[in-house]
């Protein structure tokens, strides 16, 4: 079985500052794996484990995102493919565009894996577009998975239902994080991970895919509501008296 | 040439509204028609200013995001819709992201707030966890998904109605199985008041107690995502932040919330925010204008007590 998981190298939004005019500083923000790509390289390491195979890390991002593929080696996965663009853009097609570039090349994989958004931008883009751009069936936002004859049984959790869906590999899958409980690396992991093989690529065109009319962050700005911080003391009985008191005064009770 | 139009869809037919609203004000902007596409068949209670467009197709009704995003785009193809604005759903926003790279055209996601002008689109949504909120320019034609709750719902109306024959639809994946979560009471977009629920929290029973205290304030309950996601103790629509629901009470009451960046994003809007929390250095008390630092196990009856007049030992 071949398994790709595609992991981003994403902001630390925990670790991103604000300046003095409520601007984020993007530049020179921490990086670390997308939050939920945990999950999806963990769903790859437990179907390797069930049915055997191997696991590629696939990561579109700049030279430092190697330091993310390594933290994906580190938890099991056997190799990492780096694809590091010459201009970095929003446009998610043409991210979605070198990562089946990349599957093309190596594939054909039976499973590509995601997560359902990046915890940085969280546009959920990327792997439906995967899976267009691939021709191959899609699951996404799926709980549970369980590789089956050529195919897969899978659980979609949506809003109001879970859905249990049935597809043929090779397919593009999307996690959610309630699939597992991903694994940490223990230091003699992380120390092999460090001589298992990373390519890394650097294709001097865009891609195969590129949206006509990419979308374009023109500004932005940290947004936080002034809060009054008041902590309400003494006991319970008279805490929740004093609090409710005071929401009566604001009207809002 | 027909004039040009804007095409709100969404599967879900309140939040089909909210789209048919956005994209009234966004066709209103560029001096455009705004149309409600559905699929299969006609819903009476959305309301188009534009009129409709129906998506008929020989494969019958039971649109999955990957058919829907199929028939959408041989009709895109064809009617050259300026924008196509989807409802951000979890399907709504596979369907989009499909549409989006079928007609190699810019996608953006779940936006707040949209205003036309020219060739741009130009969108703000939410981003880094919420800390941030992004101005977004998009070039037409592009498709949009649009975050519910947000925007009002359609004025106009027509009885105007077009069809189009997508023809056959081959899907990929089946559906074999569908079990609905049972649907809370309140719809967590209209409350005036949430008491919402975290980890805190140590088993489902114990929800109860603040879903009694919800119902005692006349609102309604809400929770963090691992509740629902994770431990399965609420439905996914109950959910609130990022992932879930954004929500703008005039009282929002986190309990057993710690108040990380992905929650916040969801709430901070609310008029007021309260936080019960045993941890004085939990984050969501940055986030509070009232905190009480204590156990809600106390805390909750305490306060379901105080509302009942009764007094407590
Ligand atoms: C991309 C992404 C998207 C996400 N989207 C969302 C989202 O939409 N919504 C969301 O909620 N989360 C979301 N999360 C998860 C989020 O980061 C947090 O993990 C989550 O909100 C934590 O939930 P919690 O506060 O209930 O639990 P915890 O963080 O475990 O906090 C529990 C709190 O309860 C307190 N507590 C414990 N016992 C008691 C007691 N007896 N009385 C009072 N207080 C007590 C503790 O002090 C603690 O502060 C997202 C994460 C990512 C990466
Ligand atoms: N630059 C990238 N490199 C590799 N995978 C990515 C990249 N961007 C997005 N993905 C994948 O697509 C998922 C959803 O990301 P997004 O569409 O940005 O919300 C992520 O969880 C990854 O699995």
């Amino acid at each position: 079985m071949k398994l790709a998981v595609c992991v981003k190298h994403a902001v630390d939004e925990t670790e991103l500052k604000v300046d003095s005019s409520g601007r984020p500083l993007i530049e020179g923000a921490a990086y670390k794996m997308s939050t939920f790509d945990k999950n999806a390289v963990e769903e790859a390491l437990r179907i390797r484990s069930s049915v055997g195979g191997e696991v590629t890390i696939l990561t579109v991002g700049p030279p430092e995102a190697r330091k993310t593929v390594k933290e994906a080696l580190a938890m099991g996965a056997d190799k990492g493919v780096l694809i590091i663009p010459g201009t970095a853009t929003g446009d998610s097609l043409r991210t979605a565009g070198r990562l089946a570039d990349a599957i093309r090349k190596d594939g054909p994989y039976d499973f590509v894996i995601c997560s359902e958004g990046s915890s940085d931008t969280y546009t959920g883009q990327v792997p439906p577009m995967l899976a267009e751009l691939l021709g191959v069936p899609y699951v996404g936002y799926a709980r549970k998975v369980e590789a089956k004859d050529g195919g897969v049984v899978a659980e979609r959790a949506l809003e109001d239902s879970v859905e249990t869906v049935e597809a043929r590999t090779p397919l593009v899958i999307a996690v959610v994080s309630e699939i597992n409980e991903p694994r940490y690396p223990t230091l003699i992991q992380i120390m092999q991970a460090a001589k298992k093989p990373i390519e890394e690529r650097r294709p001097d065109e865009a891609g195969s895919a590129e949206s006509r009319s990419a979308p374009t962050v023109v500004s932005m700005s940290a947004q936080q509501a002034a809060r009054k911080h008041l902590i309400i003391e003494g006991s319970p009985g008279d805490a929740a008296r004093k609090l409710l008191d005071a929401l009566r005064k604001e009207g809002v009770l | 040439m027909d004039e040009p139009a804007v095409w709100a869809y969404s599967e879900v037919e309140s939040l089909a509204n909210e789209v048919s609203g956005a994209s009234e004000s966004v066709a209103t902007q560029l001096g455009a028609r705004s149309e409600v596409v559905e699929l299969g068949q006609l819903r009476g209670s959305v309301q188009a200013s534009g009129g409709k467009l129906l998506l008929k197709s020989g494969s019958g009704p039971g649109f999955s995001s990957e058919t829907a995003a199929e028939a959408l785009r041989r009709a895109a193809e064809k009617l050259r819709p300026t924008a196509i604005l989807v409802g951000s759903t979890r399907d709504g926003r596979e369907v989009a992201a499909r549409l989006a790279a079928k007609l190699g055209v810019g996608c953006i996601s779940d936006a707040v707030k949209l205003t036309a002008h020219g060739d741009t689109l130009t969108a703000e949504r939410s981003a880094y966890a919420g800390r941030v909120l992004a101005t977004i320019e998009c070039k037409f034609p592009n498709v949009v998904t649009v975050k519910p709750g947000l925007f009002a719902w359609g004025t106009g109306s027509s009885d105007r109605v077009e069809e189009f024959d997508v023809g056959d639809l081959p899907g990929t994946t089946r559906r074999t199985g569908r079990v609905k979560k049972e649907a809370g009471a309140v719809d967590l977009k209209q409350a005036k008041l949430i008491v919402s629920a975290g980890r805190g929290v140590r088993k489902k029973e114990d929800l109860a107690m603040l879903g009694d205290l919800a119902k005692q304030m006349g609102g309604a309950l809400g929770c963090s995502r691992p509740l629902s996601s994770d431990l399965g103790w609420l439905p996914e629509e109950h959910h609130i932040g990022l992932t879930g629901l954004t929500v703008r009470p005039d009282l929002y009451i986190a309990i057993g919330i710690s108040g990380q960046l992905q929650h916040v994003a969801g709430m901070k809007d609310s008029k007021i925010v309260v936080a019960i929390n045993t941890d004085k250095d939990a984050p969501i008390f940055q986030s509070s204008d009232y905190g009480i630092v204590g156990d809600l196990y106390q805390v909750v009856p305490a306060l379901s007590s105080a509302l009942s007049g009764t007094k407590r030992a």
